[in-house]
């Protein structure tokens, strides 16, 4: 009898799943018609034929067909941000810094743009959820985002499917660029890069010796975490201690007293700023007073001092800061008006966050034709191309150029170091 | 003579053989590992093995101040209650707010202007938190009670059960949007500054015994000796026995039996309230999700000493926090699989103790 039921509800698992998978396909390909009466919800029967006779021929033709846009309709931009929990300083700071880019961005002949931000708190769960639901909006036409490596990871296939590019002001794993993913692009070093620089900042520069790394166990942490120990290794270094801990605790000392044993002159850790809080708060006691706490691009921010205060002092942590020139200027003046927070006070990925949407904002405008029926269409696989060929686009970061991978970050990492409860450029 | 070796041959079940290997390989190995660890190879100086010791203690005793809590419900109703975790995160954000309020209060003196309240009197401050977080605690504990169990006193036990988890998800989202899922920082009085305390020189380093631990050390056992000296010599302990005993022949000696599970439920409330308010004031993070890992160790606690069993609960919080602690460090593996080493501990005390360790032969026909 209970077997019975549980082939029953297995079947009836698997009807709803077709069901469902059966439900996206449509938004996953549409053609060219059916774009059309999927578009915003203002669309009614009669648009169809309108459409269809107005639309240009690009949309015929295009792998993934055309988004289309009534008069009056915004062009949506999705950002899927942690903006709530441990992380949310990150996600609200960049929907902050993209924000700042849709009001530059003007309009294509009348036609506006906007941000929609869902909450994927950071998560591969959530990455997926927040990337389901936007495939289903026929108005969002691109990504800027998503904000971390995990909640990416899992969000790119499903953007894959539906033929909308994305582009990341801060999922910084290696590992993003490797899956040949046409539609994912990213403006943040990796951390392929900023392991290696940290890693020679530690040896050449601080001249440290024993180094003991930990992560916690997140595909960004523990990614970087492994890049600096291997980097460092190569450098010449000893790593005493290569360990994890379980996110999300508030107790790890007995961890660091483990780490203490092995005498280490400096932690290196890959990881985010909950966690690093709660280290350094407890270095201290563990036995690991006057060890330096190197930290990346996760730790940087204001949280990670509030959290710490005295205890913040001389620590390290990882930021990209773009060279001073009047589009700098001018941004952080309109930030600080519009938020009353300095720029890149909250998080390191202000400015990236302000190029990402910029850039998807100016691809957009290079691919999108207003049809003679006077909507406007946007081939979505024109637009996966026209993102992948940036090339030579003025952003707050530089100059930038994306490479075949989806690369396009301009520039390296910069290192800080706290002082007086404050992030101060480290000596290079 | 031949008789009873015939009935000892018998008793001798494949699942006791099964035990006894058990027992020997991991004790064994156990014995190994001290030897490699502390002899042939030692890795960690004592200076470290106190650290670990000391994490582990005052760990330890929060866990066994929550656990006792689950004891004594179980003890009278046979059920697991699922959100006292929660119960105590509500004691944790009682504690918070209190901490709050008194540093907003300016009490500025000539020496220095800014002084607030919280730094001026940090004793009074500390006490008041105590009271409150307990308060709220103990009165959430009640509630609880009245709405989530007492309707259900004659359903199956199962049922129960489910209502306490539903309770527990419950609270942590209300929790959530009421004060935001973000962590929040418990602000200590600047005497009780963690990470600060007495430094002891021990083989060659120095030892921070902080002065949060000892707080926390300190109060947590003499919570647990004044609730054990509550249990066994007051009427109130009393009538709690008799109830744990046999609820309807304490009816009939005229115990109100209703009122005694509610004031059980108060107390176990007020229990994690204090340890709520501990957890704060030592590791210094408060958010709606706190209770619920302390919430699992505690229950395990529980169970390790036997649930049901006072001084077993605070015996298995002691040594569930020991072995987290110490346990990586002797058995030589990472210390992220502390919790694996934790349940695993948990497995092998059930195979060769079901009833825990201060288990009484009772409760398998309470159960």
């Amino acid at each position: 009898m209970t077997k019975r039921i549980y082939v029953l509800a297995s079947l009836l698992l698997l009807a709803s799943m077709m069901l469902a998978a059966c439900g996206s396909t449509p938004t996953a390909a549409p053609a060219a018609t059916e774009a059309s009466t999927e578009a915003p919800a203002v669309t009614e029967a009669p648009v169809t034929e309108a459409a269809a006779a107005g639309a240009p021929e690009v949309c015929a033709t295009d792998e993934f067909g055309c988004a289309v846009f009534k008069p009056g309709d915004v062009i949506k931009i999705g950002m899927g941000a942690p903006m709530t929990g441990d992380y949310a300083a990150f996600g609200i700071d960049i929907s902050q810094g993209a924000m700042i880019a849709i009001q530059d961005a003007g309009d294509i002949n009348g036609f506006k743009f906007e941000l929609v931000t869902e909450d994927d708190g950071g998560s591969p769960e959530g990455g997926a959820a927040v990337a389901n639901k936007f495939v289903t909006d026929p108005a969002i036409v691109a990504i800027a985002g998503h904000i971390f490596s995990g909640a990416t990871n899992a969000a790119m296939p499903i953007y894959e499917k539906a033929g909308i590019p994305m582009m990341s002001p801060s999922a910084t794993n290696p590992d993003l660029t490797k899956q040949s993913s046409k539609v994912f692009n990213r403006l943040v070093f990796t951390d392929a890069d900023q392991g290696r620089f940290a890693a020679e900042y530690l040896f050449n520069k601080l001249g440290i010796k024993k180094l003991a790394v930990i992560h916690d166990g997140s595909s960004y942490g523990q990614g970087l975490a492994q890049v600096t120990n291997d980097e460092y290794i190569k450098l010449g270094g000893e790593v005493v201690e290569f360990t994890a801990i379980t996110p999300g605790e508030s107790d790890y000392s007995a961890t660091l007293a483990d780490v203490a044993a092995k005498q280490p002159e400096a932690i290196y850790f890959g990881g985010y700023n909950a966690e690093a809080a709660v280290i350094v708060n407890q270095m201290k006691q563990s036995g690991l007073d006057g060890v330096i706490f190197f930290g990346d691009d996760g730790t940087f921010g204001q949280d990670f001092l509030d959290r710490t205060g005295a205890n913040s002092e001389g620590t390290y942590s990882t930021s990209l800061v773009p060279p001073a020139t009047d589009a700098k200027a001018a941004f952080d003046a309109a930030y600080e008006a519009a938020y009353q927070t300095p720029a890149g006070k909250l998080s390191p990925y202000t400015w990236t966050a302000y190029d990402s949407a910029a850039s998807l904002i100016s691809a957009i405008k290079s691919v999108a034709v207003l049809g003679g029926d006077g909507n406007l269409y946007i081939p979505r696989g024109a637009l996966v191309a026209a993102v992948r060929s940036i090339k030579d686009y003025q952003g707050l970061s530089g100059v930038v150029t994306c490479q075949e991978n989806g690369e396009c970050a301009s520039s390296g990492p910069t290192f800080y170091v706290a002082k007086d409860g404050a992030w101060v450029e480290a000596e290079k | 003579m031949a008789t009873e070796s015939k009935v000892n041959k018998k008793k001798v079940s494949t699942y006791q053989i099964v035990q006894i290997i058990l027992g020997v390989v991991f004790g064994g190995y156990v014995v190994w590992r001290l030897y490699q660890i502390l002899i042939a190879n030692p890795v960690y100086g004592p200076d470290t093995w106190l650290r670990f010791a000391i994490a582990g203690i005052i760990l330890g005793s929060v866990y066994a101040l929550v656990a006792i809590g689950y004891t004594l419900v179980y003890g009278i109703l046979h059920m697991i209650n699922f959100a006292h975790g929660d119960i105590m995160m509500i004691g944790a954000f009682g504690g918070y707010f209190v901490f709050e309020a008194l540093k907003n209060i300016q009490t500025p003196t000539l020496a220095d202007p800014k002084l607030n309240f919280l730094n001026a009197h940090p004793v009074i401050s500390v006490i008041l938190a105590f009271v409150v977080g307990v308060s709220v605690a103990a009165l959430s504990g009640y509630f609880l009670e009245r709405i989530a169990y007492r309707p259900l006193r004659n359903a199956p036990r199962l049922v129960p059960l489910i209502s306490a988890i539903g309770a527990s998800i419950f609270l942590e989202n209300a929790a959530m949007l009421m004060f935001g899922a973000q962590r929040r920082d418990f602000t200590n009085p600047l005497v009780l500054t963690r990470g600060e305390g007495w430094e002891i020189p021990v083989g060659g380093g120095t030892v921070i015994l902080t002065y949060t631990g000892v707080l926390t050390f300190v109060l947590s056992i003499v919570i647990l000796v004044l609730l054990y000296l509550l249990v066994q010599r007051t009427r109130m302990g009393r009538a709690m026995r008799a109830v744990a005993e046999n609820k309807n022949v304490a009816a009939l000696m005229g115990i109100n039996v209703d009122g005694i599970i509610s004031q059980t439920f108060i107390l176990s409330g007020g229990l994690a309230g204090a340890a709520g308010v501990m957890w704060g004031i030592h590791l210094g993070l408060v958010y709606y999700f706190l209770g619920f890992i302390p919430g699992i160790k505690a229950f395990t606690s529980a169970v390790l000493g036997g649930i049901g069993n006072l001084p077993g609960a605070m015996l298995g919080g002691l040594f569930l926090g020991a072995v987290e602690s110490l346990g990586p460090a002797v058995l030589g593996i990472d210390f992220q699989l502390k919790d694996v080493l934790a349940f695993g501990i948990l497995v092998l005390v059930l195979i060769f103790r079901p009833t825990g360790i201060l288990g009484e032969v009772l409760s398998e026909e309470k159960v």
